[in-house]
């Protein structure tokens, strides 16, 4: 589950971090609308914007339940800011031009699901892809990039192309947006910038990267508090199994003390004994436990354990859940494995090697 | 104990008789330094051991003292000559030193095949047999054996008791040994019987 959790936070992470600095939206009536062209100019006026570039985007089936991402943006606008989409495009690609119309860049995703289909049609850089319109109608594109991105939520399953080709597709008209892209100027304070425009832009919603980060953690990540619940259950039990192995009720732990002892150990002979033992066991028990994590996240996919974490928001995920491996996370199992078995072994042993091995060996 | 107050002497073998329950047990955990009397001394040549640092009673009994449990007590994770092996091992003696002198002592006594078994693969004779060598190892001053004849036949015995005889006359090792045998308690120099605490004769 820790590795659940740290995936979707480093995805969440990257999406976001792969994303604008801000984002403009039109509520009407407390839902999204679409955006009129004239606000790309006013939203382009406020201090501190660097780029203001309108995007087209919407979702499309893909079939088996499954879900794409259909943008279309500015091509200029978006080649120019570094790191919009994703950290590279695939090599022997490129990203779509400036005039470029019905070009598409495709997520890694999309190559896998047309492979996983069975289709004869492999996807790779100059292949022609159809995509089903919101009419039902057919139309054609040509793939120039395969994207690579350390963001499996964002960019996995994304079809970027031109404004006027992504609203073909959707739908929409050419002179209305979904939404507004922004990037501030080096040095701006972002959260001044949002609120300048949500102040000035009636019926505007901005969403920052920490709004967007937190909605995103929301969507994919708010079942991880019972991760903080099945740690504490953890480690009592630890602590309860290490107690109840070694303790002074344990007759094989203890005679086994008093042996040690009688035989000529000292008291710290058998504490660095027991200690060794404890460590020994701990670090053991850990590795393992890891071991089996990663083969049941990485390999197995987590199952049962992703449907509770990301609830519905699984079905999302064409890419697979986003898993990340931590060093925290696996700080802290070697801590919670070592510490508690070390002090409730040590501590029991302690107390038999400092009573009369007389009386340790009987079990008075 | 009530008023025991007892002499053993050095390089003999003394046998402590009676009944169970009459403290003879006890009797060699005191003279063992495994527990401290509540009233009264243990000499060992002169020297009051019974109120010295449990560090120094320690040391005493790794250098000084062997025992053979009645319980035996061998760590049945280990096999027989890791067992043997334990009281080199306190002494910071290297572990391979420690194991070939152990298999000597085990061969020494008939347990050359099954050097490498673990106590549970062991009958109750071997397993005594793995005791015996075990309280051997430090080549102790002071045997202390609580019934060292049970588990074992007549012959391993009578074997036992042949041993100890060499080395209490070649090397003056003092033995003390509580037994209901009465060919172990025959076998002894000199006996003391014990009833309720009691030292009777």
């Amino acid at each position: 589950m820790e590795f659940i959790r740290t995936g979707v936070e480093v995805d969440v992470a990257s999406s976001v971090g792969e994303g604008p600095d801000l984002i403009v939206q039109r509520l009407v009536g407390g839902r999204q609308a679409q955006i009129p062209a004239a606000w790309i100019e006013n939203v382009s006026a406020t201090d501190g914007v660097r780029v203001a570039t309108p995007r087209v985007w919407g979702y499309a089936e893909a079939g088996a339940g499954r879900l794409i991402t259909i943008m279309g943006v500015n091509a200029t606008d978006y080649g120019n800011v570094f790191g919009a989409v994703g950290t590279s495009i695939l090599a022997g690609g490129r990203f779509i031009e400036e005039g470029d119309t019905r070009k598409m860049v495709v997520g890694q995703g999309i190559v896998d699901m047309m492979a996983a289909s069975g289709s004869s049609l492999l996807i790779d850089v100059g292949s022609t892809l159809s995509l089903i319109a919101y009419n039902g109608s057919l139309i054609e594109f040509q793939v120039v990039g395969i994207f690579t991105s350390e963001s499996r939520i964002y960019s996995y399953d994304l079809i970027l192309t031109d404004l006027t080709s992504a609203g073909a597709v959707l739908g929409t008209d050419n002179i209305s947006y979904t939404d507004i892209a922004v990037w501030v100027e080096l040095g701006s304070n972002v959260n001044s910038v949002a609120l300048q425009m949500d102040t000035s832009i009636s019926e505007a919603r901005i969403l920052t990267k920490g709004a967007m980060g937190t909605m995103m953690l929301r969507t994919y990540g708010d079942r991880a508090g019972i991760v903080a619940l099945l740690w504490a259950t953890v480690l009592l039990v630890v602590v309860l199994l290490a107690f109840s192995a070694s303790s002074a009720g344990s007759d094989e732990y203890r005679r086994e003390v008093g042996l040690l002892k009688a035989l000529g150990f000292d008291t710290v002979d058998v504490l660095e004994i027991r200690m060794f033992e404890a460590i020994t066991l701990g670090l053991l028990g850990a590795s393992l436990g890891i071991s089996s994590a990663i083969v049941y996240d990485f390999v197995l996919n987590a199952p049962l354990v992703a449907g509770y974490m990301l609830g519905w928001n699984l079905v999302l995920l064409n890419g697979g859940i986003p898993l990340a491996i931590s060093l925290p996370t696996v700080f802290t199992v070697f801590a919670v494995a070592l510490v508690p078995i070390m002090v409730a072994t040590v501590l029991p042993s302690w107390r038999n090697a400092i009573t009369e091995p007389d009386v340790v060996l009987r079990g008075v | 104990m009530q008023g025991v107050s007892v002499e053993i002497e050095k390089g003999r073998v003394t046998a402590i008789g009676g009944p169970s329950g009459s403290g003879k047990t006890t009797l060699l955990s005191l003279i063992g330094l495994l527990t401290r009397p509540t009233k009264g001394k243990i000499l060992y040549d002169d020297k009051d051991l019974s109120s010295v640092s449990e560090v120094y009673r320690t040391r005493v009994r790794r250098n000084r003292i062997g025992f053979i449990f009645q319980a035996q007590y061998l760590i049945p994770q280990l096999t027989a000559i890791e067992n043997v092996a334990l009281p080199k091992l306190c002494m910071d003696v290297p572990r391979s030193e420690a194991e070939r002198q152990a298999a000597e002592r085990l061969v020494a006594l008939g347990m050359s095949h099954r050097l490498g078994f673990r106590v549970a693969e062991l009958s109750g004779g071997e397993q005594q047999r793995v005791s015996i060598a075990r309280s051997l190892m430090n080549s102790p001053d002071v045997l202390i054996a609580d019934e060292p004849g049970a588990s074992m036949d007549e012959d391993l015995t009578a074997e036992l008791l042949s041993a100890l005889r060499g080395m209490v006359d070649e090397h003056g090792l003092t033995v003390i040994v509580a037994s209901h045998d009465q060919k172990v308690l025959d076998w002894a120099d000199k006996r003391l019987n014990m009833r309720d605490g009691k030292i009777v004769t």
